[in-house]
């Protein structure tokens, strides 16, 4: 379900006054954890499955992890695997379960269909590593194997095609006739192979507590059902912002403050948000789509343009997505984490981090960035580091080359420009504006390989860029004209005159002009960009 | 991603509504935009009708590329002279291959002597279950007036042209038809879709919006028409640099003066032997009918509305019904001739003409229309029925 769409108003029709009236009772939460369920499983019920076995698996897991002794202390693996001591009745039964359950998962392998053997065996390789952690009593194989399974799922459900076909085009080239399988053959009963929205999303939200509940920073959540409402919560399910337990969790402690505040600031969120994905991204779409599906019938300004419009586009696109999110959040009375802030604004690739994609920023810097030691084993370290960080980065947005150069470029950007952004030259000296062109600049020559449908298309539309004619780019004015008054705006938000945008006159007149717009150029739907991730 | 100065613990996220913009509008705020919007939304479509120019005149009849502006269809009804009468119909009405003075209301008229007396109320394609959602939702004005309706068996005339197949058809007027019941097999949109077509019946401005895009921007949304091309090879986009309000000249534009498309010079305007010879058709039971059940709904509301209806069953071109199929046809008219006869409706069932006066199975060339006309006016049922208060 889009929330750009008459299903949701229907949808929030009914969710909205049930959980307002359910608000002295213990049902609000299952309410919000069903209605979550029901918005996801609108676009394909078979994913539900996936959604509550990763919930499942990690809620169970923080809890087993619960019962192991706190600290990273050494286990005496040789004594523990030769006598088998269990100090809790908790951990002896998830041995035993998961015993008898590894001994059903291998029975039903042998004795079951084909096509679910290789799930199978997937299964009893983790419901055994369960075993093994029970009976060693440590935390970490919990972590590890919270880590295996919500990792395997990316892996499997988003990469495994790339990997198996960059594989075999490898062993081809060593003329070597072995040839992995297409990964849809492994899908057991007949399912088809395919992307499962959000994956990326709430298996990284998911993954978040286990590990924030391994290194003591997020307490155990008792309650199944408030935990299974934190990874599916409906408004940011599909594509973030990706949530932190400690951040959200508590908010679903006890029912929220009913305030008209809640409701003006979620509609106005809601609003803006609305605007960007209808009346501009949609819009930009349509001349980017022009362009770089067929680019070499376009000269250098078009090429340039396009670029430009993309970087607008993706921006409105999802950037639309989260404030929607974030303002369903609020008029339901919760609180999202803000994801992007002016990011076209940034002075330096490092502010420009700090402003996109806030929440995968911050995830990438608690979870990869920080736990390979940051910037505090040396600069080479720290260099290795970023690359790494937004190297995975590149490769979370999706299964392809073009991805893995977007976020190794901007890693080889963050690296060659970090000691200069930090220099007193750079922050005193060179005008802000200059700044602000350079990181856009870059920004937009990364995007090219974002936006690109293959490598060669990328290197096609660079080299075009600076080898092709000057000609008429036929972008619309109109379009343009838009760009510069949302990029004047956030230019006089960041200003001194920012107070003349506070006024009663600026903010109901916007509005007021937003909804008259989106009922006169509305040119419909559009699925979200970030949804593919 | 920025290289954090040494943070080994993430900093706790704080627990309010940061924003980065000033779109942050406060009850008040929201109210007053509200009551603009309101404003804005009611009192477009009313002052619009008085600021556009919309010329009629004689023969007028929506024209083909407004087909589906149905709020200017509405004020066409609306303006009509209240003693007129109003033909409803589809393409037969409209009179797909004839200019407007070749038209069934055109020699009517004529014929009658009394210019202006028949209101050319047809749309193109209308099948009878967008008939019914273009009466139920944007003919409020066919209220106690004289009605002649057209009954057209052609939408009868296979499953497929009576929607009732499974697999997904794209058909014209899809907004009008019933978008959730009764249930059409052929119709798969969506529950967005479906949920914006009753959206935009009920909410005028959505119709005003739709006139806008119909009449000044070739049937797209502003922002598509910017980014229209030329058809041509490679493309060019003459509309890029073009300020879209300027386009908007404040006058409903009319059918074009030469219609290569229509008319006796037009190629289309040859009788239907020369296209091709009699056809089979599979024809679909009344009882099982979803186009004539839709019929039936559309009288009963006109009637419920004080209309005074007469209905005028095709006539459908029996020359091109081959052998195999007349007897089903033969039986379906019959079926259709008891039901107005029990619900006494007044009716007439013309023959068929002459072949070389069709266009195809049920669109008469120009001299067919005149025909028609004359076979109308002297049939003594039509008569009465005029003459009745």
């Amino acid at each position: 379900m889009l929330f750009h769409t008459w299903p949701f108003l229907v949808f929030m029709l009914v969710v909205l006054p049930v959980f307002f009236a359910l608000r002295r009772t213990q049902w609000w939460i299952p309410w919000l954890m069903a209605a979550s369920y029901f918005f996801y499983g609108w676009w394909n019920p078979y994913y539900l499955a996936l959604v509550f076995y990763s919930t499942v698996l990690d809620f169970f897991l923080v809890a087993l992890m619960d019962h192991c002794p706190p600290g990273p202390g050494k286990v005496d693996i040789a004594s523990r695997l030769w006598r088998w001591r269990f100090d809790d009745w908790v951990l002896k039964t998830a041995f035993l379960l998961s015993l008898g359950l590894a001994a059903a998962i291998v029975a039903a392998a042998l004795c079951g269909p084909p096509t679910l053997r290789p799930a199978l065996a997937a299964m009893s390789a983790l419901v055994f590593l369960m075993t093994l952690g029970s009976l060693l009593s440590n935390r970490r194989i919990w972590l590890l194997i919270s880590l295996v399974n919500n990792l395997a799922l990316l892996l499997f459900f988003k990469y495994a095609r790339f990997v198996v076909q960059n594989a075999n085009a490898l062993l081809a080239s060593f003329h070597w006739h072995a040839r992995l399988p297409d990964p849809s053959t492994l899908m057991p009963l007949g399912f088809t192979y395919v992307l499962p929205v959000g994956i990326s999303f709430f298996t990284f939200q998911s993954l978040s507590y286990t590990i924030d509940f391994y290194f003591g920073r997020v307490q155990r959540e008792r309650h199944f059902l408030r935990f299974a409402t934190f990874v599916c919560f409906f408004p940011q399910l599909m594509a973030g912002p990706i949530e932190r337990a400690r951040h959200l969790l508590p908010q679903f402690r006890q029912f929220p403050a009913i305030r008209v505040q809640n409701f003006t600031e979620g509609v106005s969120l809601f609003l803006v948000g609305l605007f960007k994905k209808l009346a501009l991204a949609n819009y930009l779409a349509f001349y980017v789509d022009r362009v770089y599906e067929n680019p070499k019938n376009f000269d250098a300004p078009a090429l340039l343009l396009a670029t430009f419009a993309f970087a607008w586009q993706i921006f409105f696109d999802f950037s639309g997505y989260t404030d929607m999110a974030r303002g369903v959040a609020r008029i339901l009375g919760f609180n999202l984490i803000l994801n992007f802030n002016n990011p076209y604004l940034a002075t330096g690739l490092g502010d420009f981090w700090s402003r996109w994609h806030i929440s995968l920023s911050t995830w990438f810097r608690d979870y990869v960035y920080i736990p390979l030691g940051g910037n505090r084993r040396g600069a080479l370290a720290t260099y290795r580091n970023l690359f790494i960080t937004f190297l995975l980065s590149g490769i979370w947005h999706g299964a392809n080359w073009t991805f893995v150069i977007w976020g190794g470029l901007h890693a080889l950007g963050v690296m060659a420009t970090r000691e200069l952004e930090r220099s007193a030259f750079y922050r005193d000296q060179v005008p802000r504006l200059a700044k602000q062109f350079g990181v856009f600049a870059f920004v937009c020559f990364a995007w090219i390989f974002f936006r690109a449908e293959s490598l060669s298309d990328a290197r096609l539309v660079v080299s075009r860029i600076f080898t092709a004619a000057w000609s008429d780019p036929q972008i619309p004015a109109l379009m343009l004209a838009l760009v510069a008054a949302v990029w004047l705006y956030q230019f006089v938000y960041e200003s001194r005159f920012r107070e003349l945008l506070q006024t009663s006159v600026v903010r109901v007149g916007a509005a007021t002009l937003m909804v008259i717009y989106l009922f006169l150029c509305s040119s419909g739907g559009g699925a979200f960009i970030y949804f593919q991730f | 991603m920025s290289a954090p100065p040494d943070p080994t613990v993430a900093k706790p996220i704080v627990a309010h509504t940061p924003m980065v913009n000033e779109m942050r509008l406060n009850a008040r705020q929201c109210l007053a935009a509200l009551g603009l919007v309101l404003l804005v939304i009611l009192l477009t479509p009313s002052v619009w009708k008085a600021v556009e120019r919309f010329d009629t005149g004689p023969d007028y009849r929506i024209p083909y590329d407004l087909s589906k502006d149905y709020w200017l269809y509405q004020r066409w009804i609306d303006r009509a002279d209240s003693r007129s009468i109003i033909l409803l119909g589809d393409s037969v009405v409209w009179g797909e291959y004839v200019l407007p003075d070749g038209t069934w209301a055109h020699f009517l008229n004529d014929q009658g002597g009394r210019p202006d007396r028949f209101v050319n109320g047809g749309v193109n394609g209308l099948f009878p279950l967008a008939l019914e959602g273009l009466v139920d939702h944007y003919g409020k004005a066919l209220r106690h007036r004289k009605i002649l309706l057209h009954c057209n068996l052609l939408w009868l005339s296979s499953p497929k042209a009576d929607l009732q197949t499974d697999k997904e058809e794209r058909f014209n007027h899809a907004l009008l038809v019933p978008q959730f019941f009764p249930r059409i097999p052929c119709y798969k949109a969506g529950a967005n879709e479906r949920l914006s077509a009753v959206i935009d019946r009920q909410v005028t401005f959505c119709g005003w919006v739709n006139h806008l895009q119909a009449a000044y921007f070739g049937q797209k949304s502003i922002l598509a028409w910017t980014l229209a091309d030329d058809g041509g090879d490679p493309p060019r986009y003459p509309n890029s640099y073009k300020n879209p309000l300027a386009h908007i000249t404040f006058r409903v534009p009319s059918a074009p003066a030469l219609d290569p498309l229509r008319g006796p010079a037009s190629p289309r305007h040859k009788p239907w032997t020369q296209n091709g010879g009699p056809t089979s058709f599979e024809w679909v039971s009344l009882d099982s009918s979803l186009q004539w059940a839709a019929f039936r709904r559309v009288v009963a509301t006109l009637r419920s509305r004080g209309d005074d209806v007469f209905v005028i069953l095709g006539p459908f071109n029996e020359h091109m019904i081959a052998s195999d199929s007349r007897g089903p046809y033969l039986k379906l008219r019959d079926g259709v001739l008891a039901w107005l006869d029990e619900s006494k409706i007044p009716h007439s069932a013309p023959e068929s003409l002459p072949s070389a006066l069709y266009a195809d199975a049920s669109h008469p060339l120009t001299d067919g229309y005149a025909l028609l006309a004359r076979m109308t006016l002297t049939n003594q049922s039509f008569q009465a029925w005029l003459k009745a208060n």
